[in-house]
């Protein structure tokens, strides 16, 4: 069933390329099988992207989404969330499509991650290709691993290298956290502040120690699972057995004391 | 790199290694030290509140602005706009209606008072109520807010409006309890803070040449402040200057010193005159010089050198847990119980002595206090009394955190939404 509903999708979005209309009508959206309201919304969002070029490549795009096997109100809501993706050149999007094939994304995970974070399919083959050279060789992570790093949180694709090496050395040296949890407790899926301001709540109450030579703490630290993984009130109440308030005004204050620490790097580097 | 190790380049450091590479850095920095022997001290001492103490002591604290009453004021308005507030008339606001949650962390009042290897007195201990200077005032931001204080400005005459220092270290003071005309001595009083507080007490009104041609009695208030250093002393001094109109620094009125503290014991033993047996000479002759009077009573702050566990924890500069000061810092007991002996003795019959520190320890606070009363019933004959502070916890709890079931005085616990403190307090009447 789901073929059929594809290869009729597919057929509509060749129709139309065929009869060599400059423009997307309201009428071929609806053919490739959109609900009218979804249709009218895709037609006005696209209407209102600038130059012709970008029309163009609405059609390749939709295409390549219902290629994938992706139905008509899952591509409506991904080109919502990512209307970016309209201006993607056709050859570009094919070919980051297969480089994730290549990287390890089988079917299903694929349409899911697409479907997640259409966002990933905006990013330049070289960008992905850094971040998992950087995944694989700096941070020693298997291609397995990589590959599951990309699906659980394909954000890391956009993310800045330097704040991404930072996070890795923060989790690995400071907290002594290996690889393997890294990838478990899906690290990537969160932001460097949040995981530094939770860790460094938990260390400074002295229920958090960086492992010595040895590797060894004189406490069991909590398991990355258990500061990540876990809302504010969990994390707050029962790993950190502290107060609210008191997590309220430490978050305040090592704002300011990230901003001090910038401000006096910043004005040593200009001298 | 960021934690004193490089990971960049084509290999990785195990967790191991890289810690064996920050270890090469010659030593443990005294932060660490400190860090380390106040979570094997502190742990043990405080249990469960250990760790909201440790995480405030390890982040930004927070400030109180002093404020001059000397100087003519203008950033107060600006200040009280943003929501500061002095707490010290606040907190008498708020003795009556209080607020049940902050209560209950306060021991019964039966047992402030119960400290049975002290109290000599005998008489019934009622804990007597605070007359509070209303010229101490002491500018705070509310609970939970981070606002920093700006540096003051000097006014027109080129006095300081306020000066910042731990909004709980103003306790002591109020402790002690000075009237205008009360004769003070601040045994360890430099960089000034304490001091500072003190002579709020006094009013510009008052001329000092008119109390002097009074009487015989001293009128207005005297303060001897002494420091064993020279030049925190000479910093003492810059302070006061900056805050003190001169007609107030004027000899009848003040006396900075710069004694060991301790020097009464010496002086004793190379027995010189006795104005009258078991006082510490030195101070007394001071008064008598500058007085033509000997006090009624002598009020005596003895706020003592201690382990600091803010700076120690924070600063690697001239830090007490640095490894060319070990047998420094195992002395300090020693030298504490010393410095509240010689402010004992300073002290006259009825005269209060305030034993103030600004570290958690135990050993430094009530350990200390209760050597110095046995040795002065032991060497000296003197029986003290412990007054209980409860009236003073009781008005400042929605200011201050203190600690629970104390034995032997009241203590400021750090906490993150209201990071003041530590300062242990402890005062003492001399009955004989
Ligand atoms: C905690 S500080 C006093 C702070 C001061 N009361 C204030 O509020 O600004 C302790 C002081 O004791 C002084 N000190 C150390 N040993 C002393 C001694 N034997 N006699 C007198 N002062 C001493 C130190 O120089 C230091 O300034």
């Amino acid at each position: 069933r789901l073929l059929c509903s594809v290869s009729n999708q597919t057929s509509s979005v060749l129709q139309h390329n065929k009869r060599n209309s400059p423009e997307l009508s309201l009428r071929s959206l609806l053919d490739m099988g959109f609900t009218e309201y979804q249709a009218e919304q895709l037609y006005d969002s696209i209407s209102r992207m600038k130059g012709r070029n970008a029309a163009k490549h609405v059609l390749s795009t939709l295409s390549a989404l219902f290629v994938l096997g992706l139905n008509p109100t899952t591509v409506h809501k991904l080109l919502d969330k990512c209307p970016e993706l309209c201006a993607v050149k056709e050859m570009q999007l094919q070919q980051r499509i297969t480089q994730l094939r290549r990287l390890g994304f089988v079917e299903g995970s694929l349409q899911r991650t697409v479907s997640h974070y259409p966002k990933i399919l905006t990013v330049p083959i070289k960008s992905v290709k850094s971040v998992v050279q950087f995944l694989r060789e700096k941070c020693l992570f298997t291609t397995q691993q990589v590959a599951e790093i990309l699906r659980d949180s394909p954000a890391v694709v956009l993310e800045d290298l330097d704040q991404l090496e930072y996070k890795f050395q923060y989790v690995y040296f400071r907290m002594g956290v290996k690889q393997a949890e890294m990838v478990k407790f899906r690290l990537f899926r969160f932001s460097l502040d949040d995981l530094r301001c939770r860790h460094t709540f938990l260390e400074r109450r002295g229920l958090y120690q960086t492992p010595d030579k040895k590797g060894q703490t004189t406490m069991i630290n909590p398991k990355l699972d258990r500061i990540l993984n876990v809302d504010e009130g969990t994390f707050i109440a029962d790993v950190a057995q502290a107060s609210p308030e008191e997590y309220d005004v430490f978050q305040k204050l090592l704002a300011r004391e990230w901003k001090d620490e910038e401000f006096e790097h910043g004005s040593i580097e200009s001298y | 790199g960021k934690w004193g190790y490089e990971l960049v380049g084509p290999h990785l450091l195990s967790p191991g290694e890289a810690v064996l590479r920050a270890a090469t850095h010659p030593k443990q920095p005294p932060t660490r030290m400190a860090l380390q022997h106040f979570d094997a001290t502190y742990s043990a001492q405080l249990g469960a509140l250990w760790p909201s103490i440790r995480v405030a002591l390890l982040s930004e604290r927070k400030y109180g602005a002093l404020l001059n009453h000397f100087a003519h004021n203008l950033d107060v308005e600006e200040l009280q706009a943003r929501g500061c507030k002095d707490f010290i008339s606040n907190g008498e606001a708020f003795m009556f209606p209080a607020s049940a949650d902050h209560r209950s962390e306060f021991r019964p009042e039966e047992d402030s008072s119960s400290v049975s290897t002290v109290n000599h007195g005998g008489g019934s201990q009622q804990p007597s109520s605070l007359r509070l200077s209303p010229n101490i005032r002491c500018l705070v931001f509310p609970r939970g807010d981070v606002t920093r204080f700006r540096p003051a400005r000097p006014d027109k005459f080129g006095l300081l409006s306020y000066y910042l220092l731990d909004a709980a270290s103003i306790l002591p003071c109020l402790a002690l309890d000075v009237q205008e005309s009360h004769t003070v001595l601040d045994l360890c009083a430099a960089p000034g803070g304490k001091a500072l507080a003190l002579l709020q007490t006094q009013s510009v009104s008052e001329c000092p040449a008119l109390s002097r041609s009074s009487s015989n009695s001293i009128q207005s208030g005297f303060l001897c402040a002494n420091d064993s250093s020279v030049s925190r002393t000479s910093r003492l001094k810059r302070v006061l200057h900056s805050y003190v109109p001169k007609a107030l620094l004027t000899d009848d009125k003040l006396r900075i010193t710069s004694f060991d503290g301790t020097i009464w014991g010496e002086i004793e033993r190379n027995s010189f005159d006795r104005v009258s047996s078991g006082h510490p000479i030195i101070f007394i002759l001071l008064l008598w010089r500058h007085t033509n009077l000997i006090p009624a009573s002598l009020q005596v702050l003895v706020d003592v050198p201690c382990n600091t566990d803010r700076h120690s924890l924070m600063e690697n500069d001239n830090n007490i847990f640095s490894r060319s000061r070990i047998g420094e810092r195992r002395s300090l007991p020693k030298l504490q119980a010393e410095l509240l002996l010689a402010g004992i003795l300073a002290a006259c019959p009825g005269g209060d002595v305030l034993y103030s520190t600004c570290t958690l320890s135990a050993n430094q606070n009530q350990a200390v206090v209760q050597q110095a009363v046995q040795l002065a019933e032991e060497q000296h004959g003197i029986q003290l009394q412990v007054i209980s502070l409860c009236p003073l916890t009781q008005m400042f709890s929605n200011t201050f955190h203190f600690a629970p079931n104390l034995h032997l005085g009241e203590m400021v616990i750090p906490h993150l939404a209201a990071n003041f403190g530590p300062i242990y307090l402890c005062k003492l009447r001399r009955l004989t």
